[in-house]
């Protein structure tokens, strides 16, 4: 990994965060709650640990491995896994998740995060206008309802083929008993070629 | 350092010990209002990462007390101001008033305003009471403070027990070729951008200078253990061409 990479995305991801609170006036009410506390972030592919700072007006990045409040351990696979919480018990019981330290500051970064809402037309009018922020912003309302829909639409028919799939696939006892009679058919052909081989040395 | 006779380096040239503080000043009284300007410029915007890396090996967190020492234009500060929050605080002392001014009027615009004192201050004889900080930094300032180990002390005094120092400083680069092209680039293209910006060469020429006499990474430890800090470290960033030198008062 480069050198100072962490340092330049921490920075790169604070302004981010800055910006997008700005966009939401609900925001700060909701960040006074959280300032203080301290969130660390580990994925096992990647030897950082993100360390986020709340404050009264925005979220704060940094890299390093000093003591928090609450310590979260994860992997790429389980990552979006996160999002509901039903699934969490099964991710730390498969040791595929680890938090250490008080878990509702967890459970409050992660609500923040999910409601925070920028108001993307208000920021955008400055530039084309009220009418032009609009469209902008109703075009792409519909362009995101399409594809959630069309996703959907994906995510339900690969569910109907698995489960068609499993229905013409063969169980695992059937798969053992069909692994036994190929073993024993090659055990039944080896013996006869045995005995060719000696009938041919008559 | 000073030698018997009581003269010092100011860049390749040796002057009077007391000489050096007023030379030095004269610098940054001329550098100050372009100071950030510059550093972006000959860095590349790279000394914000630097910073940013200090900030990371500092430990910080909300309530405490820190020192930013040779603070300058307060970027260092402003970091760590946002860091230790309403219940900590932050000070930024300097000693070239110039500098003081510019760094103050930066963080106002900031809205940096509630947690921030600044004082005009020498590192060597700091006007602060034993064990008052939790953390102290010194980013690029270091090679300019007449008696480097005076100015150890005194950090190490005012630094609480478990509190720890931070030394941000140019150092000397690890490999070979990369000191030949640093020195092309601070002896050739550095002046000429210090006329070009800032109309003032001579300072820009004394920062190299400055830089090359200023002890290396593991002179710069070995100082540091003398005045009493305990388990001293460095890290080399891009290269070498800078070291942050980390260490503990226990």
């Amino acid at each position: 990994m480069l050198p100072l990479l962490p340092q330049l995305l921490c920075a790169a991801a604070e302004k981010a965060i800055a910006r997008l609170i700005t966009m939401d006036p609900d925001a700060r009410p909701r960040l006074a709650r959280l300032a203080g506390k301290q969130l660390s972030f580990r994925l096992k592919e990647w030897p950082i640990t993100l360390v986020l700072s709340a404050t009264s007006d925005s979220i704060l990045f940094n890299q390093h491995d000093e003591p928090v409040d609450c310590a979260i351990q994860t992997d790429m696979a389980s990552l979006r896994l996160l999002r509901d919480p039903s699934q969490l018990t099964r991710l730390i019981k498969a040791d595929a998740l680890q938090i250490d330290g008080d878990i509702q500051v967890a459970q409050q970064y992660s609500g923040f995060f999910q409601q925070l809402d920028p108001d993307w037309q208000q920021s955008l009018s400055r530039y084309i206008g009220d009418a032009g922020a609009h469209k902008v912003g109703h075009s792409l309302a519909q362009l995101q309802q399409y594809l959630s829909a069309k996703s959907q639409a994906l995510q339900q028919m690969t569910t109907e083929l698995a489960q068609d799939e499993l229905k013409l696939s063969p169980g695992k006892t059937e798969m053992a008993l069909f692994s036994n009679a190929v073993s024993e058919l090659a055990a039944q052909v080896d013996v006869l070629q045995q005995q060719l081989l000696a009938v041919q040395e008559l | 350092m000073t030698d018997q006779n009581s003269t010092t380096h100011f860049g390749y040239k040796t002057v009077a010990a007391e000489q050096k503080v007023s030379l030095v000043a004269n610098v940054f009284h001329s550098v100050a209002a372009k100071y950030d300007l510059m550093n972006d410029l000959m860095s590349l915007g790279i000394h914000r990462l630097w910073k940013r890396f200090t900030l990371d090996c500092s430990g910080v967190r909300p309530g405490q007390q820190v020192l930013d020492l040779a603070g300058g234009t307060g970027d260092i500060s402003a970091l760590f101001s946002k860091r230790v929050g309403p219940t900590g605080k932050v000070v930024l002392a300097d000693i070239n008033a110039s500098m003081l001014k510019v760094g103050r009027d930066k963080l106002r615009d900031l809205g940096l305003v509630n947690n921030i004192d600044y004082v005009q201050a020498n590192a060597e004889a700091l006007p602060f009471a034993d064990n008052s900080f939790d953390i102290i930094s010194i980013g690029f300032g270091l090679r300019n403070v007449t008696d480097k180990d005076a100015a150890l002390r005194s950090m190490f005094r005012v630094l609480k027990p478990g509190g720890r120092l931070l030394v941000l400083e140019f150092s000397k680069p690890e490999q070979e070729w990369l000191s030949k092209v640093y020195d092309l680039y601070s002896f050739k293209l550095l002046p000429a951008m210090g006329q070009l910006v800032a109309n003032d060469k001579e300072s820009y020429q004394y920062l190299a200078e400055s830089i090359r006499m200023h002890p290396d990474q593991d002179t710069l430890k070995a100082m540091m253990q003398d005045a009493g800090f305990a388990e001293v470290s460095y890290h080399n960033l891009t290269g070498g061409i800078v070291a942050l030198h980390r260490g503990y008062k226990f």
